[in-house]
C-alpha cells in the first residue's frame, strides 16, 4: 500500500529551491575566501586576507555600531510595542479592534523605502518636527535629527514595531483570560495581576519579538543609508558600498559571512539567556 | 481467558488475526485476534489508550499493522488502501465536509464509485429518507443541529452499501436524551440492513445496551469477548469486573473449592462463587470478591448480615438511591431500589449489609 | 458593565493615553507625508503655503515609477505563485510524512527569515554571475521566491495543522483515492490558508527592497528600487505623492484582507476565550 502519496513530487520543487539557496550561500562563502583584483569583476585566488582585514578599526567600528543600533532598536521597540500589543488583544469592540489592527499591520507591508522617506520628511532640517518646534518658538534653529544615531533608531523602531506588536500579541492572546481572573478573584489589583501573571506568561512572546526585531534591524539597509547618510554606517551599507562602488565583491562577501556569524552569536546568546524563561509553558 | 476467534455458527465478516501495532516504542495492540460475524454488532470497549481506536483505524486502513493480518469477507486487507476496502465509517466529530451541502456529502461516496447521475440521486434521496432528513438536501452541515449532522454522517456511510460499518464514538458529542434515541435508531437501521458493525466506545452503558457482543480491551489486548450479559455477570478478570459497571472489591478468604463452585468467607458470611477463576488456589488463600451495588441489600444493623457499617453519603438518583457505606475504613457502594432509602437510611445511620450470594465473581487476591 | 474602582478607571485612562501616543507615533510619518504630498512648492516646508494635486500627476507620469510598478507586478505574480506551489506542496509533506533530510531542507528554506536580505541578494548576484545567468527577471524571481517561501510555508503549514484529518479519512472511507481526496477535500478546505499565504507573499515580494537592489538591473528594477533611486537624487514631493498612493493602496488591501480572511486569525493573534 502506498502510505505516502505525493511524497516525491511534492518534495522535489522544495528540494530544488533549497539547493539553489544553499548554492547562493556557498557562493558568498566561497567569494569571502577569494582575493580582490582591483578593476576586475572576477575574484583572484583563495586567501584568508579578507578575514584579517575585518580586524581593522574602521570595520570593527561598523560592527560595533551595528550591534549597538540593533540592540537599542530592539529594546525600544519592545517597550513601545508592549502596551500596543496588550491593547490589541484586550480591545473587545470589533470595529475598534479592526481599526487598531489595520493601523498596526499596514506599516508592516509598506516597505522600508516608503517609511524611511516619510521619516526624512519628519526629521529633516525643514521637516515637520523642526518646523513645528520653531513655529512654536521652542527652538531658534533646527535640531540636527537627520544623520544621527537617534534619527536612525527612531526610524528603525517604527520599521520593526509592527512585527514586534504582532509577535507580542500572538503570545498574549494565547494566555487564558481565566489566569488573570483567578488572580483578581484572589485579591490582586490590576498592576499586581499584570506583573505576577500576564507579564511572566507573555515572556516567550517577548523573547520571540525581541529576537526578530534584532534580526530585522540587522537586515535593514535603506533606513541607515538614507537617514544615517554615511554618518551612521551599518554592515549592510558597507556591503553595498563595497559591492557597487568599488566592485570589491570578495570583501563584501566576507562582511556578509562575518555578519551572519555575529547574528548567529547574538541570537544564540539571547536564546541561551532566555532559556530559563522558556520553561514557562502556557496551556 | 483467551479471546475466541470463533463466531457462533455464523460466517466471519471481519477477522483480525494476531494483529500487532506499535507506535515508536509503545505497543498499542499486542497480537489481537478477533472475529466479527456477518450482520453482527460488535463493540470495542475500553479506557482511552487501550487500543480500541487503533484497532478500528487498522480495519479502516488509516494505519497499517506491524504484525498479523486483517481480512474483510475473507480477503486479506493488509495491503489494500482505505479507498478500496468498501467500508463505511462514522467519525467522532462526524467529519461532514463543510464545503459541501448535505446532498453532496451523501453523494460523495457514490461519485467515487462512478454511480450514474440518475441512480445516484435516487440513492441519496433514499438514504436521506432512511435517516429522516428529507428536505435538508441543500443545507450546509453547519446549519444542522448535532443530531441532524449525525444522521447525515450515517446516511453518507450507509449509501455506499458498505461491507462493514465502522463507528468511532459517534455519540460522544450528543447530549444524553438525544444520544439514547440515536442509539436505538442506529441499532434499528443496522438490524434492518443486516450490516456488520464495529463500534468503538469508552461508555460501558452504550456498549452493554447496543451490542451483540462486547470486546473489553485494555493495554492493547482483548480482556474479554462475549455477550453484554456475560461480560457484566461473569467478568473474565478483575479489570473487566471493575471497568464494566460499578463494582465493589472486597477481600475474602477461600473456604472450600469443589469442581465448579467455591465458597469464600467474608467476615462471618459465606459467599458462593464460580470456582473457575479460582482454580489452583490453596484453601484459606486470599481472594478478591467483586460485588455489584445491586447485589447488596441494606438491613437494620441488628438483623443477620455479612458486613456492618454506617451511611456516609446518599446519592439520590430518582429511580434508585446509591448509598456510600463505610465499613472498617472502606467505602462500599450500595444500590437501593426505590426512593425510600433516603429516609430509611439517613446519614450516619448504622446499617447492616447483606450479599446476594450467588452472583458475585472472585479472583485470586492481587 | 463590569464594576470598576476609581483606581482601575485611572489606570485604564493612563493605559489608553499611552496607547494613543504610540498610535500617534505609528501614524505620524504617514500623516506628514500626506501633508507634504499636497504642497505646491517643490521644496519641503511646513505648513505648506499653497496646495495642489500636481505631484500626484508627476508621480504617475514618471517613467521609472511606471516601469518599476509593472516590473514589480511581473516579479510579484511569478514569485508569489511559485512560492505558493512549492511551499504548499512542501508544507503538505512536512505535515504528513517523515523522510530523509526533512529537517535539513526545512531548515534551509526557513533560514531566509534570519539571514539579512543584503546577504541573500549578494549571494544570488554572485551565483547568477557564476552560472552565467544574465541579470534578468529570472534571478529576481528566484531570489524573491526564496525570500517569501518561509512565510508561505508557515501559513500553509498552520492551516494544515488546523485541518482535521478525519475529513480526509472520511473521503478515503467513501472510496476516494489520494488524488481525489487532495482535490475535493484537502485543497478546498485549505483555500483560506492558501489565499492568505499567497497574499502575504505577494505583498512582501512587491515591497522587497534590499535584496532587489542587489539583483535587479536598470531594466528589471522594481518599484521600491526605483523609489530609492529617486529619493537619493530628487527632493520634490513626487515621492511623497507616490507614498500616499502606496499607503492608501496597502491599507485598503489590508482592510480587505481583514474583512474577508480575518487578519487576527491569519496572524494568530485571536484571543482565546
Amino acid at each position: 500500500m502506498n502510505q505516502q502519496p505525493f511524497l516525491r513530487i511534492f518534495t522535489a520543487p522544495a528540494t530544488l529551491c533549497a539547493i539553489g539557496f544553499l548554492a547562493a550561500m556557498v557562493a558568498v562563502l566561497q567569494y569571502s575566501l577569494r582575493a580582490y583584483v582591483p578593476g576586475s569583476l572576477d575574484p583572484g585566488g583563495f586567501t584568508l586576507a579578507n578575514f584579517a582585514d575585518l580586524l581593522k578599526p574602521l570595520y570593527a567600528r561598523v560592527f560595533l555600531d551595528t550591534v549597538v543600533v540593533c540592540a537599542m532598536t530592539a529594546v525600544v521597540t519592545l517597550i513601545v510595542g508592549y502596551p500596543l500589543a496588550y491593547a490589541l488583544v484586550r480591545v473587545e469592540q470589533p470595529v475598534l479592534r479592526s481599526i487598531l489592527l489595520v493601523i498596526v499591520v499596514t506599516p508592516l507591508f509598506l516597505g522600508e523605502v516608503v517609511r524611511t522617506y516619510a521619516w526624512i520628511i519628519v526629521l529633516g532640517n525643514n521637516g515637520f518636527i523642526n518646523s513645528l518646534l520653531m513655529s512654536l518658538g521652542i527652538i531658534g534653529k533646527p535640531l540636527q535629527l537627520m544623520f544621527t544615531p537617534f534619527g536612525v533608531v527612531v526610524a528603525l523602531v517604527h520599521v520593526t514595531l509592527p512585527v514586534m506588536v504582532i509577535m507580542l500579541a500572538a503570545g498574549l492572546s494565547h494566555i487564558d483570560r481565566d489566569y488573570s481572573r483567578a488572580a483578581e478573584s484572589l485579591g490582586a489589583g490590576p498592576i499586581r495581576v499584570f506583573l505576577t501573571v500576564t507579564l511572566p506568561l507573555s515572556l516567550p512572546g517577548v523573547v520571540a519579538g525581541t529576537t526578530t526585531a534584532f534580526a530585522w534591524t540587522f537586515s535593514a539597509f535603506a533606513t541607515p543609508q538614507l537617514i544615517g547618510g554615511g554618518r551612521v554606517n551599518m554592515i549592510s551599507n558597507l556591503v553595498y558600498q563595497l559591492g557597487f562602488s568599488s566592485f570589491n565583491f570578495p570583501f563584501a562577501a566576507t562582511l556578509c559571512v562575518a555578519g551572519l556569524a555575529l547574528t548567529a552569536l547574538v541570537l544564540g546568546l539571547l536564546q541561551l539567556a532566555s532559556r530559563p524563561l522558556q520553561k514557562i509553558e502556557v496551556h | 481467558m483467551k479471546p475466541s476467534a470463533n463466531v457462533e455458527g455464523e460466517q466471519t465478516a471481519v477477522h483480525f488475526d494476531a494483529v500487532t501495532k506499535r507506535f515508536d516504542d509503545v505497543v498499542a495492540l499486542n497480537a489481537v485476534t478477533l472475529g466479527v460475524g456477518r450482520s453482527e454488532f460488535v463493540t470495542l470497549l475500553g479506557p482511552s489508550g487501550c487500543g480500541k481506536t487503533t484497532l478500528l483505524k487498522l480495519a479502516a486502513g488509516f494505519l497499517g499493522p506491524d504484525g498479523g493480518s486483517i481480512s474483510i469477507e475473507g480477503k486479506r486487507m493488509n495491503d489494500i488502501p482505505t479507498y478500496q476496502r468498501g467500508i463505511g465509517m462514522m467519525f467522532q466529530n462526524y467529519a461532514l465536509f463543510p464545503h459541501m451541502s448535505v446532498a453532496e456529502n451523501v453523494a460523495y461516496g457514490l461519485k467515487t464509485r462512478r454511480v450514474p447521475r440518475v441512480e445516484r440521486d435516487k440513492r441519496v434521496a433514499d438514504a436521506l429518507a432512511l435517516v429522516k432528513l428529507k428536505g435538508m438536501e441543500n443545507r450546509k452541515p453547519r446549519q444542522l443541529s448535532g443530531g441532524q449532522q449525525q444522521r447525515v454522517a450515517l446516511a453518507r456511510a450507509l449509501v455506499i452499501n458498505p461491507t462493514v460499518l465502522l463507528l468511532d464514538e459517534p455519540f460522544s458529542a450528543l447530549d444524553k436524551s438525544l444520544r439514547t434515541s440515536m442509539q436505538v435508531e442506529l441499532r434499528e437501521i443496522q438490524r434492518k440492513l443486516g450490516l456488520t458493525t464495529i463500534f468503538v466506545t469508552h461508555d460501558q452503558g452504550e456498549a452493554l445496551s447496543m451490542s451483540d457482543r462486547v470486546a473489553v480491551m485494555s493495554e492493547g489486548r482483548i480482556r474479554q469477548l462475549g455477550r453484554p450479559v456475560d461480560v457484566y455477570r461473569s467478568p473474565a478478570d478483575p479489570f473487566v469486573a471493575s471497568f464494566v459497571g460499578d463494582n465493589n472489591r472486597l477481600r475474602g478468604q477461600l473456604v472450600s473449592m469443589q469442581a465448579k463452585q467455591a465458597i469464600v468467607a467474608l467476615g462471618d458470611a459465606l459467599v458462593k462463587v464460580s470456582g473457575e477463576s479460582l482454580s489452583g488456589l490453596e484453601k484459606s488463600a486470599a481472594v478478591d470478591l467483586f460485588v455489584r451495588p445491586e447485589q447488596f441489600s441494606v438491613v437494620a444493623p441488628e438483623e443477620p448480615c455479612a458486613i456492618k457499617g454506617s451511611v456516609v453519603a446518599q446519592i439520590y438518583q430518582g429511580g434508585h438511591v446509591d448509598l456510600q457505606i463505610e465499613c472498617a475504613g472502606e467505602r462500599l457502594l450500595v444500590r437501593s431500589p426505590g426512593e425510600q432509602a433516603v429516609l430509611r437510611w439517613p446519614m450516619g445511620a448504622p446499617v447492616g449489609i447483606g450479599i446476594q450470594a450467588d452472583r458475585c465473581s472472585a479472583f485470586p487476591a492481587a | 458593565m463590569i464594576p470598576r474602582s476609581t483606581y482601575q478607571r485611572v489606570l485604564r485612562l493612563v493605559g489608553l493615553l499611552t496607547v494613543l501616543v504610540i498610535i500617534a507615533f505609528l501614524v505620524l510619518p504617514a500623516a506628514v507625508v500626506t501633508i507634504a504630498a499636497f504642497n505646491d512648492k517643490p521644496i519641503l516646508s511646513f505648513p505648506p503655503q499653497t496646495w495642489s494635486w500636481r505631484w500626484f500627476g508627476r508621480a504617475l507620469a514618471y517613467e521609472d515609477f511606471r516601469q518599476g510598478f509593472f516590473n514589480g507586478l511581473i516579479v510579484t505574480a511569478w514569485s508569489s505563485t511559485i512560492a505558493l506551489c512549492v511551499g504548499g506542496m512542501f508544507a503538505f509533506v512536512i505535515d504528513r510524512y517523515k523522510f530523509p533530510l526533512k529537517s535539513a531542507i526545512e531548515g534551509i528554506l526557513i533560514s531566509p527569515l534570519v539571514i539579512p536580505h543584503f546577504t541573500v541578494g549578494l549571494g544570488f548576484l554572485i551565483l547568477a554571475a557564476q552560472v552565467g545567468l544574465s541579470r534578468g527577471f529570472a534571478v529576481v524571481v528566484i531570489c524573491h521566491v526564496i525570500l517569501v517561501l518561509p512565510f508561505v510555508l508557515r501559513s500553509v503549514y498552520v492551516s494544515l495543522r488546523n485541518l482535521d484529518q478525519s475529513y480526509e479519512y472520511a473521503a478515503a472511507s467513501l472510496g476516494a483515492g489520494p488524488l481525489r481526496v487532495l482535490t475535493t477535500v484537502t485543497l478546498p478546505l485549505l483555500l483560506p490558508g492558501l489565499v492568505s499565504g499567497w497574499l502575504f507573499a505577494a505583498i512582501l515580494s512587491f515591497n522587497e527592497f534590499t535584496a532587489s537592489l542587489f539583483v535587479t538591473s536598470q531594466r528589471t528594477q522594481t518599484l521600491p528600487v526605483a523609489m530609492y533611486n529617486y529619493v537619493r537624487e530628487f527632493a520634490d514631493p513626487s515621492m511623497a505623492a507616490l507614498s500616499v498612493m502606496y499607503i492608501v493602496g496597502t491599507a485598503a488591501l489590508i482592510a480587505f484582507a481583514n474583512a474577508f480572511l480575518g487578519l487576527g486569525k491569519v496572524l494568530n493573534i485571536e484571543q482565546s476565550h
